[in-house]
This record gives C-alpha cells, sequence and structure tokens, in this order.
C-alpha cells in the first residue's frame, strides 16, 4: 500500500466494540435461517480477519490464504482420523500447520516486494492446490476427505459438550472467535501491532528507525496462517468433509474479498464481510446462480467509492446519527 | 583512533567500472557538527548510503565506535546509535506526527518490539520521548496532526525530530533544508545546532551559508574522493575547493 | 515414439503461440500504463464467446476471426474509459482488486448469455483435415494457428519498432510524462494501448476456440498461465512473452500425457523460482 491512497485501519480501542460483537454473535442464530449457516460465517469472518492482518496492517496483499485454509482442514481432518486427536487438539494442530506453511510461504514471499509478492503468493496457491491434487492418498485429490468427524468438547475423557447438535457447534465457534478476536485486539494494540502500521505506511523508513521488517513480516503471516488454519479445520469439522476447494485460487480470492467489503478499518469489518459474502452465496445462489457478478460489481464499487467498506459505510451512517464526540474525525478512528 | 566517533578506511562504492565513492578515509570526531559538501556527482550520497546502510558498500572499513559495522543492515546501525533522516520526505503520512515519533523512539527496543501481548501504553518511555522531540521541534501544538498534513519545513523539522527519537550518537542529515523556504530554514539551523550540543552530526548539505555558519568541520568531495578537509575558513580560502566549485559552474 | 513427440512438441509450439498473444497484450499493457490487468484471462474467454456468436450468425469462421477480437478490442476501450482511467493512480492492489471484479462481471454474464456448459465452434472447412508426413499425421488448423500467431507477432512487432504509434507506447514505458509533454493526447494513447493488450487476448481466445470450444470458468486458469509467461520472460519484454510462452506451452503440452498436475507444479515452481531469483525474467529490464 503507499501513502496515497491507504485501506482504514482498525484502532482497537472503544470497548463499545465488544459489546457490539457478543451481541452480534449472540443474535446472528436467532436472525438466520440455520445454526449452521451463522457458523460459516463466524469461521469465514476468522479467515477475513487473520487477511486483514496481513492486508489493512501490514499492506501485504497474500492470494495465499487458501494455503493455510486447506492445510488447516486437511491437517484437523487426518489428526482426528488416523490419530483419534481430540478436539482441542485438532484445532492446535490445524493452528500449528498453518503457522508453519506460513513460515515457509511467508519467509519465501517477504523476499520480493509489491506486485512480485503478489505474484509469489499466487504462484504458492497454485503450487499447493496442485500438490494437493496430486498427493492425493493424503487428501482425497479431487474428492476431498470425507466423514471428517466433529469430536465433542471434551476434558479428559469426561464430555463436556456434544458438538453434534448444529446450536451447541455454533456456540464453540461463537467462543473460539470471540476468544481469538480478543486476541487480536491485544496484538493490534501492541508495539508488534503498531510497527505493522509503520510497516505499511513507510517500510524504508521503518527500516532506518531500527526495524527488522523481515521478522515482523513473517511472524504477521504466522499468526495470519495459524488463525486461518483454525478456520479451515472448523470447515472441515462443519460440513464433515474437506474438499480441494477449500486450498485452491478462488479460496483465497473469496477471502479477500470478504476482507475488503467488510471493511479493513476494523476488525468487526471481518464478521460484515463475510457474512454479506456467505450470505449472497447461500441465500441469493438459489434465486440467481449469477450472484457472482453481484460479487464482482460490489468489490469495484467498494475498492473506487467505498473504501472503507461495509464497516466504513456504517460508521460513516452512525456519524451522522450519533453525537461526534464519539468519533474522532481528525485522525479518522472510529470504534 | 577513539577520537573519532566514525571512521571510514578506504571505503569504496563501486557500479562495476564507475567509482561512486573512489577510496574514502571520513574521519568524524566525537561532539561535532561536521558537514560533507561537494559538487553535484561527488559522491556525497553515495557516501551516506554507505553509512546507513542503504546501500552495501563494495570496499573499505566503516568504524564506528570502534567496530567495523560495514556488514551491518540499516536496522542493526540504529541499535548501535546511528540515525538518519532522509533528503526526500519519508514519513508515516497518515499517522499522527506523536505516533511517528513514539514509533522512532520505538525502535531502539530491537527484539522488544516484537512484543504483541502488552499494550503500547505500556512504555511510558517511548511517549515521553515524543513529548519532548515534540517540545524541541516546536511541534507540541501539532501533536495530533497526521504527518502528511503539515507544511512541507514541518516536515523536514519532523523528519529529523524522528532521527533523534532512539537517542543516537550520530545523527547523519541528508539535505535537511532541501526544498524548504527563506522563512523555515532558520528554524532547521537553529535546530541542528541545538542538536550538535548533544549529538554528533554528520550532515550533506548544499546551501553554503548554512554549511559555514553551523559546521565545524568541513569535507570537501569530488570524483568520488576527498578533496579537502578542514575548518570552515581553511575550506573556503582553498584554491582546489573553488576550481571543484567554479570550475563545473564555469 | 519419435512421431509421438514430434506431435506433442508441435502442439506445445501451437500451445505456446497462444500464450504468446495472450502475454504480449498484458505485458504491453502493465509496460506502458503500469497496470496489472486480472482481468485479462475473462477478455480471452469473452473472444472465444463472441467467436461463437460470429460463426453462428455469419456462418463464416474468417470473419468472425477479424471481428470478434475487435468487438473485444471496443468493449476494453470502453471498460478503459469508464473505469480504467480512474485507477491508473491507485497502487496495484488496488487494480488487482478491481480487474477482479471485471472478470468475475464478465465470467458470470458470459453464463448468463451463453449458459453454463460451454460451447463448441467448428473448425473452419477451409482448414478441417490433417497434414500426412510418411506416417506423421498433423491437423491443418494446429498449423494454421501457429503460423497465423507467429503471423500476428510479426505484425506487432512492427507495429511496435516501426511506426509512431510503436515508438509512443515504447517511450511511453519509459516516462509517460515525456511524452505527454512532448504533445501526445496520453489519454487517448493509453486507450488504444488498453484496448490492443485485450484484443490480442480476446484474438487468442479466438484462435484457440476451435479446439477448446467456449468455456466460462477458464479465466482464472488463463490468467494464472499468462502471468507464469510474464514473469518467466520479463515484464514489459516483448521477446519474453513470445519465448517465455513457448517454453511453457511445450512443457504444457509434453507433460499432458505423462502427469498434467506435474505441469502445472513445475510451471508455477518456475515462475516462484524466476522471482525469487531473477525477477526481470529471461529478457526484462531492471
Amino acid at each position: 500500500m503507499s501513502e496515497k491512497n491507504p485501506l482504514p485501519v482498525a484502532k482497537g480501542r472503544n470497548p463499545a466494540l465488544l459489546v457490539l460483537l457478543v451481541a452480534s454473535l449472540i443474535g446472528l442464530p436467532l436472525i438466520l435461517p440455520s445454526a449452521t449457516l451463522a457458523t460459516e460465517i463466524l469461521i469465514f469472518a476468522l479467515a477475513a480477519l487473520a487477511c486483514n492482518l496481513l492486508l489493512g496492517y501490514t499492506g501485504l496483499l497474500s492470494f495465499g490464504q487458501g494455503i493455510f485454509f486447506g492445510v488447516g482442514a486437511y491437517g484437523a481432518a487426518l489428526l482426528m482420523i488416523h490419530l483419534h486427536w481430540g478436539l482441542l487438539s485438532a484445532l492446535l494442530g490445524a493452528a500449528v500447520f498453518g503457522a508453519l506453511l506460513a513460515l515457509l510461504v511467508g519467509a519465501l514471499a517477504i523476499r520480493r516486494k509489491g506486485i512480485y509478492f503478489v505474484m509469489l503468493t499466487l504462484a504458492f496457491s497454485q503450487m499447493a492446490y496442485f500438490l494437493a491434487y496430486t498427493l492425493s492418498d493424503w487428501t482425497g485429490g479431487d474428492n476431498g476427505l470425507l466423514e471428517v468427524p466433529r469430536p465433542n468438547l471434551a476434558i479428559a475423557g469426561h464430555v463436556l459438550v456434544d458438538l453434534g447438535e448444529p446450536r451447541h457447534f455454533y456456540a464453540f465457534v461463537a467462543v473460539l472467535f470471540l476468544l481469538i478476536f480478543i486476541g487480536a485486539l491485544r496484538v493490534i494494540r501492541s508495539p508488534f501491532g503498531s510497527t505493522l502500521l509503520a510497516i505499511r505506511e513507510n517500510e524504508t523508513r521503518a527500516a532506518a528507525i531500527g526495524y527488522d521488517v523481515r521478522h515482523f513480516k513473517i511472524l504477521v503471516f504466522m499468526l495470519s496462517g495459524a488463525i486461518t488454519g483454525i478456520a479451515g479445520a472448523l470447515y472441515a469439522m462443519l460440513l464433515h468433509f474437506a474438499p480441494l476447494s477449500n486450498i485452491d485460487l478462488m479460496m483465497s480470492e473469496n477471502i479477500l474479498i470478504m476482507t475488503i467489503v467488510g471493511g479493513t478499518g476494523s476488525l468487526f469489518g471481518s464478521l460484515l464481510g463475510a457474512g454479506a459474502i456467505v450470505l449472497l452465496g447461500d441465500v441469493l445462489s438459489e434465486l440467481w446462480p449469477r450472484w457472482l457478478m453481484l460479487l464482482g460489481i460490489i468489490l469495484i464499487l467498494v475498492v473506487v467509492f467505498m473504501r472503507g467498506g461495509l464497516w466504513g459505510g456504517l460508521a460513516d451512517l452512525a456519524k451522522r446519527i450519533c453525537p461526534p464526540r464519539l468519533f474522532n474525525a481528525k485522525t479518522k478512528e472510529t470504534l | 583512533m577513539s577520537e573519532y566517533l566514525l571512521q571510514t578506511h578506504g571505503l569504496e562504492l563501486a557500479y562495476g567500472p564507475f567509482r561512486a565513492v573512489d577510496g574514502v578515509d571520513l574521519k568524524v570526531r566525537a561532539g561535532t557538527i561536521h558537514t560533507v559538501i561537494g559538487p553535484n556527482g561527488a559522491g556525497k550520497t553515495s557516501l551516506f548510503h554507505c553509512l546507513t546502510g542503504e546501500r552495501q558498500a563494495t570496499g573499505g572499513k566503516i568504524v564506528f565506535n570502534g567496530r567495523d559495522i560495514i556488514r551491518k543492515p540499516s536496522h542493526g546501525r540504529v541499535a548501535l546509535g546511528m540515525a538518519r533522516s532522509f533528503q526526500l520526505t519519508s514519513l508515516f503520512q497518515n499517522l499522527s506526527v506523536r505516533e511517528n515519533l513514539r514509533l522512532a523512539a520505538q525502535g531502539r527496543d530491537g527484539l522488544g518490539a516484537l512484543n504483541f501481548w502488552r499494550s503500547v501504553e505500556h512504555k511510558r518511555s517511548h511517549w515521553e520521548m515524543a513529548d519532548e522531540v515534540l517540545e524541541r521541534l516546536k511541534l507540541t501544538t501539532r501533536a495530533d496532526t497526521l504527518a502528511g498534513e503539515l507544511s512541507h519545513g514541518q516536515q523536514r523539522v519532523l523528519e529529523v525530530g524522528m532521527s533523534i527519537c532512539a537517542r543516537p550518537t550520530l545523527l547523519m542529515l541528508d539535505e535537511p533544508t532541501s526544498g524548504m523556504g527563506i522563512d523555515d530554514i532558520p528554524v532547521m539551523t537553529d535546530l541542528i545546532s541545538d542538536l550538535g550540543r548533544d549529538h554528533t552530526v554528520l550532515l550533506i548539505e548544499h546551501n553554503m551559508s548554512i554549511v559555514m555558519s553551523i559546521s565545524q568541520r568541513i569535507t570537501v568531495m569530488s570524483h568520488g574522493r576527498i578533496l579537502v578537509e578542514g575548518t570552515p575558513e581553511f575550506v573556503r580560502n582553498d584554491e582546489r575547493v573553488r576550481t571543484a566549485y567554479l570550475g563545473e559552474a564555469a | 515414439m519419435l512421431n509421438l513427440y514430434l506431435f506433442q512438441l508441435l502442439n506445445g509450439l501451437g500451445l505456446g503461440m497462444i500464450y504468446f498473444l495472450i502475454a504480449v497484450g498484458l505485458t504491453i499493457i502493465f509496460g506502458l500504463l503500469n497496470f496489472v490487468n486480472f482481468a485479462h484471462g475473462a477478455f480471452f474467454l469473452l473472444g472465444a464467446y463472441l467467436c461463437y456468436t460470429a460463426v453462428a450468425l455469419t456462418g463464416n469462421f474468417w470473419l468472425a476471426l477479424v471481428l470478434a477480437p475487435l468487438a473485444v478490442a471496443v468493449l476494453a476501450w470502453a471498460v478503459e474509459r469508464l473505469l480504467i482511467k480512474r485507477i491508473y493512480h491507485l497502487p496495484h492492489t488496488f487494480q488487482i482488486l478491481v480487474t477482479l471484479g471485471i472478470a468475475l462481471i464478465i465470467q458470470e454474464a458470459s453464463v448468463l448469455i451463453w449458459g453454463p456448459v460451454g460451447k463448441n465452434i467448428a473448425v473452419p472447412q477451409e482448414l478441417r483435415g490433417v497434414l500426412i508426413i510418411g506416417e506423421f499425421i498433423y491437423p491443418y488448423y494446429r498449423l494454421f494457428l501457429i503460423g497465423f500467431a507467429a503471423l500476428v507477432g510479426l505484425g506487432l512487432w512492427l507495429l511496435l519498432e516501426r511506426t509512431r504509434f510503436g515508438a509512443l507506447v515504447r517511450a511511453g514505458s519509459e516516462s509517460t510524462e515525456t511524452v505527454s509533454l512532448l504533445g501526445t493526447n496520453i489519454f487517448r494513447l493509453f486507450s488504444l494501448t488498453f484496448a490492443l493488450g485485450v484484443g490480442l487476448a480476446g484474438l487468442a481466445g479466438v484462435l484457440f476456440a476451435p479446439l477448446r470450444g467456449a468455456q466460462p470458468f477458464v479465466g482464472p486458469e488463463i490468467l494464472g498461465i499468462a502471468f507464469v509467461v510474464v514473469v518467466i520472460g520479463g515484464m514489459g519484454s516483448f521477446g519474453g512473452a513470445l519465448v517465455g510462452g513457448l517454453l511453457v506451452g511445450v512443457v504444457q503440452s509434453m507433460m499432458s500425457s505423462l502427469w498434467p498436475q506435474g505441469a502445472s507444479l513445475m510451471i508455477y515452481g518456475a515462475m516462484a523460482a524466476v522471482i525469487l531469483v531473477r525477477p526481470y525474467g529471461l529478457f526484462g529490464r531492471a
């Protein structure tokens, strides 16, 4: 991203944000026709949040998020199927796989900047796809991995919650989402987070004032990879299926679109973006199969006219209704 | 030896057969304001690039505080106490002035800046440093303005201000008054003189009146080599300097 | 055995020439406009579809060969005037996102208009049949493909090297400011260049249509290959697009019978390797 037209960025200071989030998490399954749909939205909101850490924060446009999503899905599925790992361990495993792959991809990709960086992530994404296709003994190839279990939430053998019931699984995912969200907020407010912003704004200057930019980029990649891996694992558990499409380029593109459309100006944007895109896909696709066209139009409109995304739009709207003291117009900070 | 904070031995920067820096033995005494001047193409900027780590020198040594730092990347040099400003203003445009300075202060933390768990509010020392520098730059009233919204003169001042936040021993300023209007220049000259009291300052400058008024030592470069070095009076009266400058202007 | 290799090699050359046409368009756009066009693959498939319609309406492939790419170019020109010109100044990442949106729109519109299944286009009457030399058999159309694409390449080279327009494009790639100061209407130059670059992609789509038909979802695959070729050959390089295109085409073709996924792995692996080791590619400038 250049100095001229950056995407807005979250500052994460306002406690009202958390209240809004918890309210949304509680309300989501009530508004939507199914808990499964609500869970799907949260899963992709996680992926979009992870993507925003790279895009909104560090200015890195990565077409490789699908790699981590797919690896998380495959990894968790294989751990559960072959090694009979439980829920939490499988999720941890997925996070580790995601982080490790992000380390590999990130360390190589950041050797270049700008368009070449983007191209590298694209190339790696394609390579991952074709590798997954080829290693069909592990991944099921074109068919994907079937009968992925959804273990119960258990500690030391005692079953706490049966997650087979969609609403229970939703509650579990919602709590996980909340925890990760809070963690991400902490990261944003930390020295590490502030440095990411500096790198996005002016990488040369950041290096000149003493930051080893590579370390920061690789670490944020790993964080992003870990969260995306968890999202992928949850998706596999939701569908009981880990398809090849988890790791293809279109998945990476979808995640990017959700991040942008939701708005990079707040972590909450990931929820909005994921909600909008998943709903468009699930609900509208029955009415109009060519809903992707709408997606294309929305993407163009957001990038050209409404760079704050849905979140920015809502914030602008709220600004007109709410008293001005909630917003700092000078620094363009909202919630 | 150790009276010199920064010293180069036979420093060389070659682009193929062309030597931008051709065997330079620079000596900068601690506590001085030392200016490098020379006609266009003399190699001042290239020398600067080698010293700051922006370019990897192709030969020679750079000794800072007794250590050969020629292999150290730019960010590593900051930790040792070297800081720089840019000729083309290079700030964090969309962040506030205070945040720009705080980030510069945080930069010295090295691996500590990788802390992702505690809040930035936590490290009071960085905020205090930022406020201190704001005062020194006389920009306290503009603390919350976005850096990109400052006037050009104020941006140049902030540019220099960023470099002192890391408490460096050596300040390397690349044409600090570049593009500044006639009214703003005294602000910069006063700032640099003030900084010279508690830092060693090495600068590149074109504006001769500034150079003559604030420098304690001047190095004149030409064709990648040092032509003359000495006090302002010595340099002003040297024949070779006149030819180097006026010979070009003809 | 030799015949099989020769067959695959020729297929590879044909494929390579198609890739060359797509890539050279992309590289011209990037070279002059400094614009990353993620909709390039979509215009390829649009060319194929417009060829189908033109053939359906006129019954004449040769007319379609002229009309379809022109239609694509005109459409591209319109898109440039309406949208693209607004985003030249934005960083590459935004250009990618906008053209991604355009690609989606074109893809879905194609399905709306022509249906989801894809259409076949018959090889023109004059080029049906095969060439037989001893035991070696090769379709006439594929030979035509290689020859025609080469001719277009030659014409393009002449356009770039020997005409005023070409000189402006090449000069503009170095410095658009200078060119506009010299009195050229830079906006018109940009529009024409964009239309030309995209039109080449459309032409490639038309040429390939009798072999593969018109499909709505090939955009991403073609785009991917186009970028691989441009990266390997060097962004902004005509020669690079040719050599890169042929390399990729031949590799893909030779490996298609053995291990198709392996071909893709190698190709994208090569792209990553080139970016990491020598980002300017084979012929690119610094």
